[in-house]
C-alpha cells in the first residue's frame, strides 16, 4: 500500500512537467513542419541557389547533435535576441526537426507523379497555386507515417532541454532518482509517460492517416 | 556554389563576432555587484542532484546545505535568491555568459575552472570516500592502493582528474575507469558488483552506501586539492569582496557550522 501510495505520488509528480514536454515538442514540430515544407518545396522546386541553400540547411543541421543546437542558441544566439531557457530549446528543437521534416516531406513530393505538375501548367495554374492546390495536399498526406516517426523523436528529444534548466519529465525523475536512490522506479515512471504519449500521438496519426487516405 | 557556401560561412562567423563584442556593457565601480543589487534578486545556478548539497524535495523546492548557504547569503546581501537548475556541464558556461549571477554546487575551484570564471573563498572543505561493496576484501588503507582495480567517478569532476593524475602512472588502465553522469549510478554499479571502487566526495558516501549495502572503505583528506567556492563571472572583484565577506561571517559566527551538523556533513 505504501509503495502504490509512493507510486501515485511519483506520477503526479512527474506529470507536472509534462506541460514543458508537450509544450516544447508542440512549438518544435509546428516549427519544423512549416518550415520543413517550405525547405521541401524549395529542394524540390526553387532555383539552383535556392534548392542548394535548403540542401545545406538540412545537411549541416542533420550532421549536428541537437544539444549542441540548444547551448548555441541558449548561450551564443540569446545574447542578442532575449530568449528564455524554454524558448531556447524549443526553437533549437524546431530548427532540427525543420531539417528532418524537409527530407520526409520532399521524398513525398517526389512520390507525386511528375505528370500532375504538367497538366495542372498545362490547365494554366501558376507553379505556386499547383504547389498549393495540387502536389502539397496530396504529400503531405503520403508524408503521415514517416512523420509519425519525427514526432516520437522530437517528443522524446524534448528531454535534452533540461541541460538549460528547463526541468521536464525526464530531469524530474533525476531529481526523484537523486533523492530515494531507485532509479529503477523513478525512470520506469517516467518511461511509462512516454509510452502513454507516443502511442496517443501515434493513434491520433494513425486516425488522420486513414481519414484522409488517397484512394489510388 | 563554393563562394555562395562560404559567403554563408563568413556570415555566420561576423555574427558571432558581433554576439562576442557585445558583452562588454556598463561597468561602474560595483560592476556586476551593483546590476544585481539593482534589479534586486541573485540568480543562482545549481545541478539539483547531489544530495546532502543541493536536491529538489517532494514539493518540488530546492534544498540542502548550499541552498540554506546562499539564501543566508542573499539575505545578508539584500536581494532575493532565485534558483535555477541545470545541467553540470553547463553551469560553468552559465556563469560565463551571465545567464546565472553566481553558481553554488559543491564545486571546487580547480585551475582548469579558475581559467573560465572567478571563485569565492572556500566555505567549505570536504574529503573524498572510496566505496566498496558490502562483501569486498579490499583493503584501502592509503588512496594509492586503489591503483589497478577498477575504479568508478563522475565525469567532470575533481575525482576523476585525481584519478588520471595519480592512479594511471601507477598501472590502472583506460578501461579501469569508468564514468557516470551522476554518482548514485555509480553507487549501482558497486552495488551490482561491475566495479570494485566509487571513489566520490566524501558528503554523499555514507548515506548512498547505507542505501545500497555497501561500505565506505576509506575516508580522506589526501586527495582534495582545494575546498567549495561559489564560482561568480570572471573579474568581478566587488562581487566577491562581498561573497568573501559574508562567508567570513558565516564561518565566525558558527552558522555554517550549524549547517553541516543540519545536513549531516563531516
Amino acid at each position: 500500500m505504501e509503495f502504490l501510495k509512493d507510486l501515485i505520488f511519483l506520477i503526479n509528480y512527474l506529470l507536472q512537467g509534462t506541460g514543458v514536454t508537450l509544450g516544447v515538442t508542440l512549438i518544435a514540430l509546428s516549427m519544423g513542419f512549416l518550415f520543413g515544407t517550405l525547405l521541401a518545396v524549395m529542394r524540390v522546386y526553387g532555383s539552383k541557389p535556392v534548392a542548394r541553400f535548403a540542401a545545406v540547411y538540412s545537411t549541416l543541421i542533420r550532421a549536428v547533435p541537437v544539444v549542441v543546437l540548444i547551448f548555441i542558441l541558449f548561450f551564443v544566439i540569446a545574447k542578442i535576441v532575449d530568449l528564455s531557457p524554454f524558448l531556447s530549446g524549443a526553437l533549437a528543437l524546431g530548427f532540427a526537426s525543420a531539417a528532418y521534416q524537409s527530407e520526409v516531406f520532399r521524398g513525398a513530393i517526389l512520390s507525386i507523379p511528375a505528370g500532375q505538375m504538367l497538366a495542372a501548367r498545362a490547365i494554366g495554374m501558376s507553379r505556386l497555386k499547383a504547389i498549393r492546390y495540387i502536389i502539397l495536399p496530396q504529400a503531405i498526406r503520403l508524408a503521415i507515417p514517416p512523420w509519425s516517426n519525427e514526432a516520437a523523436i522530437v517528443l522524446k528529444d524534448s528531454s535534452l532541454v533540461f541541460v538549460i534548466g528547463v526541468p521536464e519529465i525526464l530531469r524530474r525523475a533525476q531529481y526523484v532518482s537523486a533523492r530515494t536512490l531507485e532509479p529503477f522506479i523513478a525512470f520506469g515512471a517516467a518511461a511509462a509517460i512516454y509510452f502513454a504519449l507516443t502511442f496517443l500521438a501515434n493513434r491520433s496519426l494513425d486516425f488522420f492517416e486513414r481519414r484522409y487516405r488517397i484512394l489510388m | 556554389m563554393k563562394r555562395r557556401s562560404s559567403i554563408l560561412i563568413l556570415f555566420i562567423i561576423a555574427t558571432l563576432l558581433i554576439a562576442g563584442c557585445q558583452q562588454q556593457a556598463a561597468a561602474p565601480e560595483q560592476g556586476y555587484l551593483g546590476t544585481i543589487k539593482e534589479k534586486g534578486t541573485l540568480v543562482v545556478g545549481t545541478s539539483a542532484d547531489y544530495p546532502p548539497y543541493e536536491s529538489v524535495d517532494p514539493t518540488g523546492s530546492f534544498v540542502g546545505f548550499d541552498i540554506d548557504l546562499i539564501t543566508e547569503i542573499g539575505k545578508r546581501m539584500g536581494v532575493e535568491v532565485e534558483v535555477k537548475d541545470m545541467a553540470f556541464d553547463a553551469l560553468i558556461a552559465a556563469v560565463q555568459e551571465k545567464k546565472v549571477d553566481v553558481v553554488i554546487a559543491a564545486m571546487q575551484a580547480s585551475p582548469e575552472r579558475e581559467e573560465k570564471v572567478d571563485f569565492s573563498i572556500p566555505y567549505h572543505f570536504q574529503k573524498d570516500a572510496f566505496i566498496v561493496a558490502g562483501d569486498s576484501t579490499l583493503a584501502l588503507n592509503s588512496p594509492m592502493d586503489a591503483a589497478g582495480h577498477s575504479i568508478g567517478v563522475q565525469t567532470g569532476t575533481i575525482q576523476e582528474k585525481w584519478v588520471l593524475d595519480n592512479l594511471v602512472p601507477k598501472g590502472t588502465s583506460e578501461n579501469q575507469i569508468f564514468r557516470y553522469e551522476r554518482v548514485d549510478q555509480g553507487a549501482l554499479d558497486v552495488a551490482a558488483g561491475r566495479v570494485e571502487i566509487l571513489f566520490i566526495n566524501a558528503d554523499p558516501a555514507q548515506k548512498m552506501a547505507d542505501d545500497l549495502g555497501l561500505k565506505v572503505a576509506l575516508v580522506t583528506s589526501e586527495t582534495v586539492i582545494g575546498g567549495q567556492s561559489i564560482a561568480l563571472p570572471e573579474g568581478e572583484t566587488a562581487l566577491k569582496a562581498e561573497l568573501d565577506k559574508y562567508i567570513n561571517e558565516l564561518e565566525n559566527e558558527g552558522f555554517i557550522q550549524q549547517l553541516q551538523e543540519k545536513w549531516g556533513i563531516p
